[in-house]
């Protein structure tokens, strides 16, 4: 992948359930470095975007390309270098948080034990405890240290703080702005919590009904608002729908 | 509804309708059966022959879609220390005992009708006296105390595992010990009458402590909290990893059910085993069993996660796991085989132990003289080693060539596809006692059968090569994996075919039929829809 090469480029994105069109032309382009918000209402097509960026969803119409490679006809390639946090947190319940950090280690030729034990002891995530006895936030945290213990290039959140507290949002928020720290990483994270966006992002993308209705850097998008909060923007731009 | 109890039996039956639906339907071709076989003329010898195929398979089945019913699903961690009661309805503004009581009482309903169904249905073999109350009363406390163990927290993993099978089983050698007295039916009941109170008072309290999150746990009694997450060993690979996560996820079912049916199963040893054909009519059922319940495994092999009971789609976790399509798969496929192994060696001790311990040795051993003087020792011995064979990789087959079904995401085809097997299963049975029954059909079956097969070998090929197609467009295959398994098949085909030659003389079945035998059995098109199927779920 050359250096100049977008991590994520999206084109001409269009995806179909059933009547309702879940995304419509969707184009974007993330390129290397920096964090970058996605923001929308609940049922904009965040999810949906994230989905066929993990390959998860084939694209029907249009291209997706992370790191250049295709995440459905390669997903080893582009998923090894993903750390992915999902606002579902569906990681086993019947694992325990020592044997979660086991078998993820196995997949990831970059793990970083120190870095892992480092994050866990941080999290104060208990090792013997079983992931389906954790709290929502601990569950979050779990995720966490599994997602950025390799260090990975891309570092996808898919509102990673949602229903959380505001220590578990902070420690989220925290390690984005490590991952940011690291030179050359890349951060996408999409959010209601549009605070936390305006917090950490210095690009945003808005999304409405499946289009993306605006995509810019922050400082940019703030300017041309009159120095408006996102809060603002966000109802003028996506409120009215 | 007005009351809770309604609607706790609302639930049970609009969740489960159409399995609760399919269970009476079965019961309905079961009496049909009876019904065509009673009215025509006298058939003394197929109740014999069909009699395990067509009451204990089928109750089996059922039993086992009953008591995940009524526990609440066993498809979650049956090995956790939690209960398996679900949390959402201990905020229901009902009492504790409506919450244990009810489930156990309908629960315990549905087996005594069940069993009381299957009396009058099913086939029984002739001169059999088969009783009327205590089969149900025994059916129903077996479903009782199942829920209790289930519903109970435990203080440490697997020890729900452990009390359920040594508890089920005792009750089992209890009552069959108690049936080698020949006792009045009446003695039955009243011995196994306060069984069912007794699974209600441990039910309640199960329930209660789960009810208050009280949940006991060893570790903070007898030894310190482990505080570091350094590993107790790494797995070699991804692949190991990935073994080891279906292999805790799903490769203990299989094992489970079996430990807890064989032994009910082999239980009737003590009831019949003054009968020889029903003596290996048991023994066959009980090498049969671990095909039979690999089927319905099958099913939940497919599943992603414990907790998503009602959904086939692969989880994000599993999905975002930089592994290709086919590691997933293969990891299935490595689990199945350590299942199957340990599956097989509960059948190598239980069945043997049953077979002595209820004195039923003498059929199986004439069986085993008669073959070892017609073949010779030698010859005998490989062909014993030669079926055990077959019925392993028999297990292994049917646990995973429901892979392509029950990984494609497709509830409704994974749900009918056990229902169908059933229905097929049985069918078949009763057509095969049929054609058996008469020389000239016996006659016309055997010449048909060389063309069947042929047909169904075409069919297979053709499917082949048309999932290859797709799996090559798709990239899931490339030239040298599809030569490469393509030859791994022949080479399979051809040791098959080979062992039944050794096997089987000419003069008996032709060499071409033999090959055709050989063909069908070593599986192909499923297997190979499996990646495609888990391609088409994972990128959907």
């Amino acid at each position: 992948m050359a250096a100049d090469e977008p991590v994520i480029a999206v084109s001409d994105l269009t995806r179909r359930f059933g009547a309702r069109t879940a995304l419509s032309s969707v184009t974007l382009r993330i390129p290397r470095g920096g964090v970058y918000g996605l923001v929308g209402a609940n049922g904009a097509g965040k999810t949906t975007l994230i989905r066929h960026l993990l390959g998860l969803l084939r694209a029907e119409e249009g291209s997706v390309r992370v790191f250049g490679l295709d995440p459905v006809a390669d997903p080893v390639g582009v998923l090894s270098r993903i750390g992915y946090l999902s606002e579902e947190n569906d990681l086993p319940g019947w694992m325990r948080v020592d044997e979660l950090i086991r078998y993820s280690r196995a997949f990831y030729p970059a793990w970083d034990d120190a870095y892992a034990e480092e994050l866990r002891t941080r999290f104060a995530l208990d090792p013997a405890a079983k992931i389906g006895t954790l709290s929502k936030g601990q569950k979050a945290r779990a995720g966490l240290v599994v997602a950025l213990a390799y260090r990975p290039e891309l570092l996808v959140l898919d509102e990673p703080s949602s229903g959380l507290d505001p220590i578990v949002r902070r420690d989220i928020l925290g390690a984005v702005l490590r991952t940011i720290a690291d030179e050359g990483r890349t951060v996408l994270f999409s959010s209601h919590l549009l605070e936390e966006v305006e917090q950490v992002a210095d690009h945003v993308t808005m999304i409405r009904q499946g289009e993306i209705v605006l995509s810019a850097p922050l400082q940019e998008v703030r300017d041309a608002h009159g120095g408006a909060s996102l809060d603002e923007i966000f109802v003028e731009r996506i409120g009215s729908a | 509804m007005r009351t809770p109890a309604a609607a706790i039996a609302w639930e049970f039956g609009q969740r489960h309708r159409r399995g609760l639906m399919a269970l009476l339907a079965s019961v309905v071709v079961l009496g049909a059966i009876r019904i065509a076989v009673l009215t025509t003329e006298p058939h003394p010898e197929l109740g014999d022959l069909t009699f395990a195929l067509l009451v204990p398979v089928p109750f089996a089945a059922t039993f086992l879609y009953l008591l995940a019913v009524f526990t609440f699903g066993i498809s979650g961690d049956i090995a956790a220390r939690e209960s398996m009661y679900p949390p959402r309805m201990f905020t229901l503004p009902v009492s504790t005992a409506a919450l244990a009581g009810w489930p156990m009482l309908y629960g315990s309903a549905a087996m005594m009708l069940l069993w009381f169904a299957m009396r009058v249905a099913a086939i029984f073999p002739s001169g059999a006296a088969v009783p009327m109350y205590w089969p149900a009363l025994f059916a129903a406390s077996l479903l009782a105390w199942t829920q209790a163990l289930t519903w109970m927290p435990y203080p440490f993993r697997g020890m729900r595992i452990v009390i359920s099978i040594a508890l089920l089983i005792s009750i089992d050698v209890v009552v069959f010990t108690a049936l080698a007295t020949r006792p009045r039916e009446s003695t039955m009941c009243l011995l196994l009458s306060p069984l069912l109170p007794l699974a209600y008072v441990t039910a309640l309290s199960a329930v209660g402590r789960a009810r208050r999150s009280d949940v006991p746990n060893w570790r903070t009694r007898a030894t310190p909290a482990v505080t570091s997450s350094a590993p107790q060993r790494d797995f070699r690979s991804q692949a190991h990893a990935q073994l080891w996560f279906e292999w805790r996820q799903f490769g203990r079912t299989l094992p489970l059910l079996v430990a807890i049916v064989l032994p009910a199963a082999l239980s009737m040893l003590f009831l019949f085993h003054e009968t020889d054909a029903i003596v290996i009519e048991i023994v066959l059922s009980s090498l049969l069993l671990p095909s039979f319940l690999a089927i319905f495994v099958a099913a939940t092999a497919g599943k992603t996660s414990a907790n998503a009971s009602d959904s086939y789609g692969i989880t994000p976790f599993l999905a975002t796991r930089p592994v290709d399509d086919r590691a997933i798969v293969v990891a299935k496929w490595r689990a199945a085989a350590l299942s199957t192994i340990v599956t097989w060696m509960i059948v190598g001790v239980a069945v043997p132990i049953a077979l002595v311990a209820s004195h039923a040795t003498e059929p199986i051993v004439d069986i085993a003289r008669n073959v070892t003087d017609a073949l010779g020792r030698p010859r005998a011995i490989v062909v014993g080693l030669l079926i055990l064979a077959g019925l392993i990789a028999s297990t292994w087959k049917q646990l995973v060539q429901g892979l392509c079904i029950a990984m494609s995401g497709r509830d409704g085809a994974v749900k009918g596809i056990a229902f169908a097997t059933l229905v097929a299963l049985t069918a078949g049975f009763f057509a095969l006692g049929w054609i058996l029954n008469s020389r000239v059909r016996m006659a016309v079956a055997w010449y048909a059968i060389p063309w069947l097969m042929a047909m169904f070998v075409a069919l297979k090929l053709v499917l082949a090569t048309e999932i290859m197609r797709r799996g090559f467009a798709r990239g899931l295959f490339n030239r040298t994996q599809l030569i490469i398994g393509a030859i791994v098949w022949d080479v399979c085909v051809f040791a098959v075919y080979g062992v039944l030659v050794l096997v089987l003389p000419e003069i008996l079945v032709r060499r071409h039929t033999l090959l055709l035998v050989a063909m069908l059995f070593v599986p192909l098109v499923r297997l190979a829809a499996t990646p495609l199927a888990v391609a088409r779920n994972r990128h959907r």
